[in-house]
């Protein structure tokens, strides 16, 4: 596979000095996993983690996100985010996440309250306090992540980078021109991709590929500790809602966010000037991605669009193995 | 022959001899009734040179759309382009000259300021009918059945002929566009020009219920004559190809400066997917047009890799092409110009 450059993104984490992160998502199955990859890894040193809406409602996400906490021993604090989009209803994904938005096997309940902040105000005091440059991971609706934006604007410069699961270059998924969390929330998303810091997009067009077979359920099962039978259980159901739309395998999707941090080198894109549709008819919520350079404008995003997904399926098993 | 492409990604290798063919269709095959609406446009005269030597078709009328440049030099362009080819013989009609609901926005800094690269036609003897390029379309669509149309400009007209007349769209058997980009853009980030220079009409098009072919910027953007390629062109030697050539100069660079590999030929690749699909691949899909965003006006939105899907799915997205049998079709058509 062709692995090209970016401008953009020229960092990866490393062991010798590992990377502060915030984890902001809306758990989901696919943000769970994520999250399980980052936790095992030493490369990363998670600060807090934010919840959003998105695949389900806020209540049921920082729920979730509690669990998943309890599940992997992180001992950091966890704001709720806001409970809707900036300005727009909520639009969820119960037919993809199910009713809990985590549905599937039993999770222990959360070791602790979300603390009483919102998510932009937890994420801000994480970035005052970080003596060096924070990377976010937002895998839901970039809601928290525009309000950190708009009430810090100071603290810009605190962020050295956003790895962002969200949009498609070249496709859709709920609607033809929109993914799920860029469609949420396009405002947000208008004011993240404007705002000048770096951004590493895991869209659609490389996650679709990153996607692990029914085989490799198994693989990860017989690890044989609770994670990897949560993990499995979690994939089996995540892949069964797109096995009716006749994918081969289960789209990990927000796991290529932080396999972009981990592991640049199985990954390949381009860097491209992205902007954010938030009106129109059909293409609300689409990222436009200047692939013909007719624009003029420099890059602002660094565009994931293939992955060795064998590569991929094995940094999740040695995740799991992490975990006993 | 007509090979199927609407599985996914199938591929048809061309492997027919074109000359042996052509012999044969002489005999035997019935020449199709074609009707192409264009913008006259350097690439829209290379569609029309070629179009007049197909043995497959029988062009039977051409109208002209205000794009490329505006109307007052598309109209003169098509009917000089036509009678360099020695077809006088077909009439052609005036279309719109703007938009239906916009200014027209032209590319003279494509196609030149004349719309031929500023190469000077002589003037053609004949003059363009007294109908209306809708009212021509649907007269010819009536008395023909098996009416295939070939649409390489602004939608213009084929949306006010199917505005006026509500049958029209089903007496069709066949509608090949050059227009739109399933993926990407050339006007805008994620736009096709044909298409976001009206793209209302362009969605009455992709809305009217009947199947549509998108010959987009997916397939025409290797649809390309390089400049050696060109060079050979010209060494024809007819005026046709010395035309061909010489037009086709500005264009060339523009698209060098761009990156690109060599001059697109968009319109010819849009008359070559009607006279024969074996040289593409194309794959069934929803397609309408978003005519209200903020940045997104004039794109074709495709449901071709979506999870959703759009309630109508029988267009189809050209999505790649042979670029060797194109330049072999383009250059047997080109040669026939030498032939006595």
């Amino acid at each position: 596979m062709i692995v090209r450059k970016s401008n953009i993104q020229t960092f990866h984490a490393s062991t010798e000095h590992p990377l502060p992160i915030i984890l902001d998502g809306d758990p989901g199955h696919d943000d769970a996993i994520a999250w399980v990859l980052v936790r095992s890894r030493p490369e990363f040193r998670i600060l807090c983690v934010t919840s959003v809406c998105g695949n389900q409602t806020i209540e049921k996400t920082t729920y979730n996100a509690g669990r998943i906490m309890a599940l992997l021993g992180m001992d950091v604090p966890l704001a709720m985010g806001l409970a809707k989009p900036l300005f727009r209803d909520p639009i969820i994904a119960d037919t993809v996440h199910g009713k809990t938005g985590l549905d599937g096997p039993e999770l222990p309940e959360p070791a602790c309250q979300p603390v009483a902040c919102s998510a932009a105000e937890l994420m801000a005091k994480c970035l005052e306090e970080s003596e060096e440059p924070v990377v976010i991971v937002p895998t839901g609706p970039l809601t928290n992540v525009a309000s950190l934006l708009l009430l810090y604007p100071e603290l810009k410069s605190k962020i050295r980078h956003i790895s962002l699961m969200g949009g498609g270059i070249a496709r859709g998924n709920w609607t033809p021109a929109a993914e799920f969390n860029i469609l949420v929330d396009p405002d947000a998303a208008k004011i993240v991709f404007e705002s000048g810091i770096p951004i590493t997009m895991a869209s659609l067009d490389v996650t679709e590929r990153a996607l692990v077979y029914p085989e490799d359920f198994e693989r990860i099962r017989c690890v044989g500790n609770q994670v990897a039978s949560v993990v499995a259980g979690w994939l089996e159901f995540f892949y069964h809602f797109h096995q009716s739309l006749g994918y081969p395998g289960a789209p990990v999707h927000d796991a290529v966010a932080v396999t972009a941090l981990l592991r640049p080198d199985i990954l390949s894109g381009r860097d491209l000037y992205v902007q954010i549709e938030t009106t129109g008819e059909f293409c609300r919520g689409a990222t436009v991605g200047d692939l013909n350079r007719v624009s003029g404008k420099p890059a602002n995003a660094y565009c994931l669009m293939d992955i060795n997904r064998d590569a991929f399926v094995d940094l999740l098993v040695d995740a799991v193995a992490y975990y006993g | 022959m007509n090979l199927c492409c609407e599985g996914e990604n199938i591929r048809e290798i061309w492997v027919n001899d074109m000359t042996e063919k052509e012999m044969k269709s002489d005999v035997e095959m019935k020449r199709v009734p074609l009707f192409i609406d264009c913008d006259t446009g350097v690439d829209d005269a290379m569609a029309l040179l070629c179009a007049a030597k197909m043995k497959s078709f029988d062009l039977i009328g051409v109208a002209a759309v205000a794009g490329n440049v505006a109307l007052d030099k598309t109209l003169p362009n098509t009917l000089n382009v036509l009678a360099l080819a020695g077809r006088t013989d077909v009439p052609v009609y005036k279309g719109a000259d703007k938009p239906l609901a916009r200014p027209l926005v032209s590319a003279p800094h494509v196609h030149g300021l004349n719309g031929l690269g500023g190469v000077e036609l002589a003037p053609s003897p004949r003059k363009e009918e007294p109908e209306t390029a809708w009212d021509a379309l649907y007269n010819a669509a009536m008395e023909h059945e098996d009416l295939v149309l070939v649409a390489v400009g602004p939608l213009t007209n084929v949306a006010k002929a199917f505005i006026k007349y509500r049958e029209l769209p089903k007496r069709l058997a066949k509608i090949v566009i050059m227009g739109g980009a399933a993926v990407g853009g050339n006007t805008t980030p994620c736009t096709e020009f044909n298409v976001v220079t009206d793209p209302e009409a362009a969605d009455i098009v992709f809305n009217s219920g009947v199947p549509v072919v998108m010959c987009g910027l997916d397939v025409t953007l290797k649809a390309y004559l390089t400049g050696d390629e060109l060079n050979e062109l010209v060494k024809l030697g007819t005026p046709q190809a010395i035309f061909s050539y010489q037009s086709q100069q500005n264009a060339l660079k523009y698209e060098l400066s761009k990156g690109l590999p060599g001059i697109c030929l968009h319109d010819p690749a849009a008359l070559f997917f009607a006279e024969d699909e074996a040289m593409f691949t194309a794959r069934k899909a929803g397609i309408r047009v978003e005519t209200r965003g903020s940045i997104t006006v004039g794109k074709t939105v495709t449901d071709l890799d979506s999870d959703k899907k759009m309630p109508y799915r029988e267009h189809r997205v050209v999505l790649d092409i042979d670029r060797e049998a194109f330049r072999e079709r383009l250059f047997t058509l080109m040669r026939k110009y030498g032939e006595v």
